[in-house]
């Protein structure tokens, strides 16, 4: 069963001319990482919106289509039940906050779907150290630096240990420091956790090696799907559209059109250097 | 009880890093709160009041409180007390009735001035015991004291996003001022009419973030499964974490029983005798004494 499953999806905000999606099918499978990638207002949010419910429960518009999780249809899971299936971290990390202190921030969602005492103490000391704001609990979340807000975003939602997190645009408001951080804090859910990763982001350079597969989304249409490596080898095609693949793919892409490397794009740094390793070698034959 | 050399910032001030008031459970501080606020609306006696502000300092003092961070006070205090005394002086009331006082040029009316005067030190007292509570209480404690009472999780929870909206308009109100100053504005440059006219603009903004905020806080609540009865989604009861971190101790039911103990002899002393009236105050014997009155 997939994880998530949109079919035929349409979406028009209210007061919208146009739809902001438009007969979107897409189907992410459990423990998947996928990242969303377009330009701006291509759709990227709206899409992430609808997979969590906020379309159409939270905001109002007009929805054709199914949206699935876990084979429900979300718009008949109960919120409660639904914030444990699918967590949700927004692009702001302010605008989620609710709470007066990071600790009550992160005990908030663990109350709402109903664990007891002692399961919310080990659910925010792991949450908080996975995260690393185990000294800011006592902190109100509005008066931490930008990078830490985000972190305790995470750190709020990932406590509730969801089947999928959904993370939009995590690093958008952050340094290159806090971007690190969470990159770190992804990669360790993905791979100790196997939960189902779909992340929103512009940064792909960060997020590329991670993930299984890319989403590209454009007008409000999923233009194309596939693992990261054969997304990025139209290299124009992504460029036209504002969106840059990783440097160091981009480099290898262009020597793969003019013929001079046959090997496989590498996403990060690691594998460039592995690249530029295979390309001497040749050279020096 | 040296002064706290570290002080932890709150949505409303600071705090002390230490203070022996942690040591009380939230729902002591809160029932404190309280007494220092209901007890002077029992009282008309100014001295008496002024003795409340007099332990309410010794409270500030005693819990590490730094005298220096109540100055900010200092513009509310003169803005309110010149508020009632122009209102007693404007508009006293049937003159015939009053008792006319030369001063300074001026003819005042006694019995609002005396009006003024008693409401004002009882409203000081009250204020001083509110600015206590938030001086030595964080927003947690604010919150977990609500709940062990018992309260309805949607409404303490709605009392915490209040504080926090307070927090978040006066950051929204900077960040909108800092704008315009950053394009030139020189708020000293302009006139009082003028200061008016850019407030009055500056609640366009601050409305349309509000509701965007409100949006977004509505959109959070649903992505954490909260439901508008605060019940859990098990349809049991509702944990309450931090509630149960703190224990209600011997000594908070002693302190609170004292506190509220002597709330009900203030309201009872206050309804049969009257000890706390304005006729048994000697320091308004005295006022009176040398305006020549009575």
């Amino acid at each position: 069963m997939n994880a998530i499953e949109l079919n035929g999806v349409t979406w028009r905000y209210e007061h919208a001319e146009e739809p902001a999606l438009v007969d979107v099918n897409l189907a992410i499978s459990e423990g998947e990482f996928v990242l969303v990638i377009g330009p701006n207002e291509a759709g990227k949010t709206t899409l992430v919106s609808a997979i969590k419910g906020l379309i159409p429960n939270a905001i109002t518009g007009v929805l054709k289509g199914d949206v699935l999780v876990f084979g429900d249809r979300v718009e008949s899971i109960k919120p409660p039940v639904l914030a444990k299936q699918i967590g949700f971290v927004f692009a702001d990390p302010e605008s989620q906050f609710t709470a007066l202190t990071v600790e009550e921030e992160i005990v908030f969602g663990l109350e709402n779907v109903g664990w007891p005492r002692e399961t919310i103490g080990e659910r925010v000391e792991w949450a908080a150290r996975i995260t690393g704001v185990e000294d800011l609990l006592d902190k109100p979340p509005y008066d931490i630096s930008g990078g830490q807000k985000q972190r305790v975003a995470i750190a709020s939602v990932i406590a509730m240990q969801p089947r999928i997190l959904i993370l939009d645009e995590p690093t958008a408001m952050i340094d290159p420091l806090g971007k690190d951080l969470v990159v770190r804090i992804c990669a360790e859910l993905k791979n100790d956790h196997d939960m189902t990763i779909v992340v929103v982001e512009h940064n792909i350079e960060a997020f590329a090696p991670l993930a299984d597969k890319v989403v590209m989304v454009n007008e409000g249409r999923v233009e194309r799907i596939a693992p990261p490596r054969e997304i990025f080898r139209d290299l124009d095609h992504l460029l036209a559209r504002d969106v840059h693949p990783p440097q160091v793919t981009q480099v290898f892409g262009r020597l793969r059109e003019r013929g001079l490397y046959h090997g496989e794009l590498p996403l990060s740094d690691e594998e460039g250097f592995a690249g530029w390793r295979t390309l001497l070698d040749g050279a020096a034959r | 009880m040296p002064r706290s050399e570290f002080a932890k910032k709150t949505l409303l001030g600071v705090v002390p890093a230490d203070s022996p008031f942690y040591a009380f459970h939230p729902v002591t501080r809160l029932t404190l709160l309280l007494v220092l606020s209901v007890a002077p609306m029992f009282i008309d006696r100014p001295e008496i009041n002024l003795a409340i502000i007099a332990t309410t300092f010794g409270l500030f003092w005693w819990g590490g409180v730094r005298m220096s961070d109540l100055k900010k006070y200092r513009l509310l205090l003169v803005t309110v007390a010149l508020f009632m005394f122009i209102v007693a002086y404007l508009a006293p009331g049937e003159k015939a009735q009053l008792t006319p006082v030369s001063l300074a040029g001026l003819t005042l009316y006694w019995e609002p001035m005396r009006w003024a005067f008693v409401s004002y030190v009882r409203l000081m007292a009250m204020l001083f015991g509110a600015i206590l509570y938030f001086s030595t209480n964080r927003e947690r404690d604010v919150l977990v004291g609500l709940r062990t009472l018992h309260l309805p999780f949607p409404v303490s929870y709605v009392a915490g996003l209040s504080l926090r909206s307070a927090g978040m308009f006066m950051e929204d109100f900077a960040t909108i001022r800092e704008a315009e100053q950053a394009r030139a504005l020189d708020l000293d440059a302009l006139s009082l009419r003028e200061k008016v006219k850019l407030y009055t603009m500056y609640t366009v903004p601050l409305f349309a973030v509000a509701l965007r905020r409100a949006d977004e806080i509505s959109a959070a609540l649903y992505a954490r499964g909260y439901t508008l009865s605060g019940q859990p989604g098990t349809g049991g009861k509702r944990t309450d974490y931090l509630r149960d971190k703190f224990v209600v101790r011997a000594r908070d039911w002693a302190v609170s029983l004292g506190l509220l103990g002597t709330l009900v002899v203030i309201a009872i002393v206050s309804r049969t005798t009257s000890v706390f009236s304005v006729q048994s105050s000697p320091l308004i014997a005295f006022v009176e004494q040398l305006l020549g009155i009575g």
